[in-house]
C-alpha cells in the first residue's frame, strides 16, 4: 500500500525520498518539502554556453530508474541533447548555468577521444525547488573534467543525479564544491564498462547554519584495470548536516582493479553532524581496493602553536581548515576559483 | 621587562598546583635560566606565560613592558613581543613553512600598525636565516614541521623566532633532541639575538645548553617556586651535585 501522498507530492503526482529509504535515510526530502518552492513543477530554463564543435538539440528520453526519475521525466518537457564528436578538444568549457529552479535533463554523448571540460554553476539567491539529472556517455578514451560550484539560497531544495558512463580507456576527474542548502544532494553514478578507465571523484562542503548537503556516489566497475580515487573533505558548522556515502562496486571481471575512497570530515561545533557510509563490495579476487573515513575538530595545540606566533585565532582555524580541505582539489589544473570561494566562506564562518 | 609576582597557577580541574607564588623578574638585556628537576612547572611556567589553556591563575601577577600579560590573549602577547620556542612543536599539516611563517609575520606587523613585509624582502631574509641555521631551503616549501626529525623541528622554530625578531624569548628545553653541532648552530642564533632591549628565559633540564648560551643569572625551580638562584657558574655546580639539595 503507498503512504499517503503529502501536499507537495500530490502537486508532483509522485513520492519523493524519504527516509525509510535505505539510500535516503539521512537526506529525507520528503519530509523537508512542506510547502510548494517555486521550480516545483516547472522545467528548467537552462542556459547554456556551448563552445564551438557542439550541438545541442531537445529529444524525450524514458525516465531513469531513480526515485527523482520519473519527476524529472514529467516537469522537464524535452531533455537537452549535447553531441561531442570523436576527437573534439576546446580550450573553452561547456557552461551549464540557469541551474536555480526547475526540473532539467541535460544528456552529453561525448565522442571517441574526445575532451570535454564541463562546468556547472548551482546557484540559487531565492527559496527553491531543483532536480537535474546529468547524464555523460564517453567514448573509447574520452575525457571527462567535470566542475561544479554550489551555492545556494539556506532554503533551497536540490537534488542532481549524475550519470557517468565510461567506455574503454576513458578519464573523468570531477571536482564538486558545495556549501549546502536546504537539503542538498549531489549524486554520482560511474559505470565502468571498459577496460582502463580513470576516475578522480573528489569533492568538498562546506556548511554553516542549517544547511545540509549530501555527497553520495556509486561507482560500478565492469572492465579490467580501472584506477579509482576518491578523497571527499567536509566541513561542518553551527547546526549544519554533512552526508557522504560512498560505495564501490568492483564485479567479477573488473580484475587489478585500483580504488581508494576516503572521506574526511571537521566538526568546527558541537551541533554539527556528519553522516558517513563507506562501502566495499567486491567480487573480483585480485584488486587494491581501500576506504578511510575520519571526523573530528581542529587541532587545539596546532591552533595554541599558532597563536603563539601572532595569528589570530580566526586565522589560525582558517588556515588550519582551508589546508584541511585544499587536498581535494590539488588535481584540479586550475584551482583559484575554488580556492577564492573557500578563503571567502572561512573568513565568515572559521 | 618582565616582572612574576606571586605567581601560582593549578591544572585546570583543580586538582593540582603547579606554580606555587613564583616571583621572578628578568631585566631587559639579560638572559635568565631555569634549571629544575622534572615536575617542578618549568615547561607549566612556560606555557602560562604564553596563554596556553588548561591552567588557571590563581594567584599573582605577570608585567610584561607595563601590560597585565595574563589579561592577554596568545596571539596579543606574541604582537607584544612575546615569543614561545617549544619543547615539543607542533605539525601544522597542509601549511607549507614559508607561509605559515609569512602569514605570522604579518599578522603581527597588521596588529601593531606596520606595513606587512613583500614576498620578495621577506624571502631575501629568510634564505640568509635558513642559511645560518643550516636549515635546508626544502624544509621552507615542506608543510611546517611536519615529517622533521627533532633536531629540525627545533632549528625551526629558531628560525622562527629569528624572523620574528621578538623582545621577550622563552626557550623551553630547546637542548633537547639537538646534537652538539646543532646545538652550536642553535645558540650562535640565539646569542646573535642578544642584545640590551630582548630579554631570555631559557629552560632546560641540563647545564649543556648553558655552555654555550651563557646566562646572566640561574634560578633553581622546584615545587612551583625559585628555590635558589646564582651566576652563571652555579648552573655547573647545579650540574655536579643535583637538585636533591633544593627538593621540597
Amino acid at each position: 500500500m503507498l503512504p499517503k501522498l503529502t501536499f507537495v507530492e500530490q502537486e508532483l503526482g509522485a513520492s519523493l525520498p524519504h527516509r525509510r529509504m535505505e539510500a535516503w535515510k539521512w537526506t529525507d526530502v520528503r519530509a523537508r518539502e512542506t510547502v510548494p518552492k517555486s521550480g516545483l513543477t516547472s522545467a528548467m530554463t537552462l542556459d547554456i554556453d556551448l563552445p564551438d564543435g557542439l550541438s545541442l538539440r531537445r529529444a524525450d528520453e524514458p525516465a531513469k530508474d531513480h526515485p527523482m526519475g520519473k519527476i524529472a521525466r514529467n516537469f522537464c518537457g524535452k531533455a537537452y541533447m549535447i553531441d561531442v564528436p570523436a576527437g573534439f578538444q576546446s580550450a573553452k568549457p561547456l557552461k551549464l548555468n540557469g541551474l536555480g529552479q526547475g526540473h532539467g535533463r541535460i544528456f552529453v554523448k561525448i565522442g571517441a577521444g574526445a575532451k570535454l571540460e564541463v562546468w556547472e554553476n548551482h546557484e540559487s539567491t531565492t527559496p527553491d525547488f531543483v532536480n537535474l539529472e546529468i547524464s555523460f556517455d564517453l567514448g573509447e578514451a574520452a575525457e571527462l573534467t567535470r566542475t561544479l560550484i554550489h551555492t545556494d539560497h539556506a532554503d533551497t531544495t536540490r537534488i542532481i543525479t549524475a550519470y557517468i558512463n565510461a567506455w574503454g580507456g576513458a578519464k573523468i576527474r570531477q571536482y564538486a564544491l558545495s556549501f549546502g542548502a536546504g537539503i542538498a544532494r549531489l549524486e554520482t553514478n560511474i559505470a565502468a564498462l571498459g577496460e582502463g578507465v580513470s576516475a578522480e571523484i573528489n569533492g568538498a562542503y562546506l556548511l554553516s547554519g542549517k544547511r545540509h548537503t549530501d555527497m553520495t556516489s556509486l561507482i560500478d566497475l565492469t572492465g579490467e584495470n580501472a584506477h579509482i580515487r576518491q578523497c571527499v573533505k567536509g566541513v561542518v558548522s553551527d547546526k549544519a548536516r554533512g552526508v557522504f556515502q560512498g560505495k564501490f562496486h568492483v564485479r567479477r571481471p573488473a580484475q587489478f582493479t585500483d580504488a581508494q575512497m576516503r572521506h574526511d570530515a571537521l566538526m568546527l561545533s558541537d551541533t554539527s553532524e556528519i553522516r558517513a557510509k563507506p562501502e566495499l563490495e567486491i567480487y573480483a579476487d585480485d584488486v587494491a581496493c581501500a576506504h578511510g573515513n575520519t571526523l573530528g575538530a581542529l587541532d587545539e595545540s596546532a591552533l595554541f602553536y599558532m597563536r603563539t606566533r601572532g595569528i589570530a585565532a580566526p586565522q589560525a582555524r582558517a588556515l588550519l581548515t582551508q589546508a584541511f580541505v585544499a587536498e581535494a582539489f590539488e588535481g584540479m589544473a586550475d584551482n583559484t576559483e575554488f580556492t577564492a570561494r573557500i578563503e571567502a566562506w572561512l573568513e565568515q564562518h572559521a | 621587562m618582565i616582572k612574576i609576582e606571586n605567581l601560582t597557577a593549578v591544572v585546570n580541574d583543580g586538582s593540582q598546583t603547579i606554580l606555587n607564588e613564583l616571583s621572578l623578574e628578568i631585566p631587559a638585556g639579560e638572559v635568565h635560566a631555569i634549571m629544575g628537576p622534572n615536575g617542578a612547572g618549568k615547561s607549566t611556567l612556560a606555557y602560562v606565560l604564553s596563554g596556553k589553556d588548561g591552567y588557571d591563575v590563581t594567584g599573582g601577577s605577570v608585567q610584561y613592558l607595563g601590560q597585565d600579560l595574563l589579561a592577554m590573549k596568545p596571539e596579543e602577547r606574541a604582537v607584544a613581543g612575546l615569543f614561545l620556542s617549544f619543547q615539543y612543536p607542533l605539525e601544522i599539516p597542509g601549511v607549507p613553512t614559508m607561509h605559515f611563517l609569512r602569514t605570522a609575520v604579518n599578522a603581527q606587523r597588521k596588529a601593531r600598525g606596520e606595513d606587512i613585509i613583500a614576498a620578495p624582502e621577506f624571502l631575501k631574509k629568510a634564505r640568509k636565516v635558513a642559511s645560518d641555521l643550516k636549515v635546508k631551503p626544502d624544509m621552507l616549501r615542506r608543510p611546517l614541521n611536519v615529517g622533521f626529525s627533532g633536531g629540525e623541528k627545533k632549528r625551526m622554530e629558531i628560525f622562527q623566532m629569528m624572523m620574528l625578531e621578538p623582545k621577550f624569548i622563552i626557550m623551553d628545553e630547546t637542548d633537547s633532541g639537538l646534537d652538539v653541532d646543532a646545538l652550536r648552530i642553535v645558540a650562535d642564533g640565539v646569542n646573535a639575538l642578544r642584545n640590551p632591549e630582548r630579554g631570555m628565559l631559557i629552560i632546560t633540564h641540563y647545564q649543556r645548553l648553558l655552555d654555550y648560551i651563557i646566562p646572566d643569572r640561574v634560578h633553581v625551580l622546584s615545587a612551583g617556586k625559585i628555590a635558589a638562584s646564582g651566576d652563571a657558574d652555579f648552573a655547573k655546580k647545579l650540574e655536579q651535585e643535583g637538585y636533591d639539595e633544593y627538593a621540597a
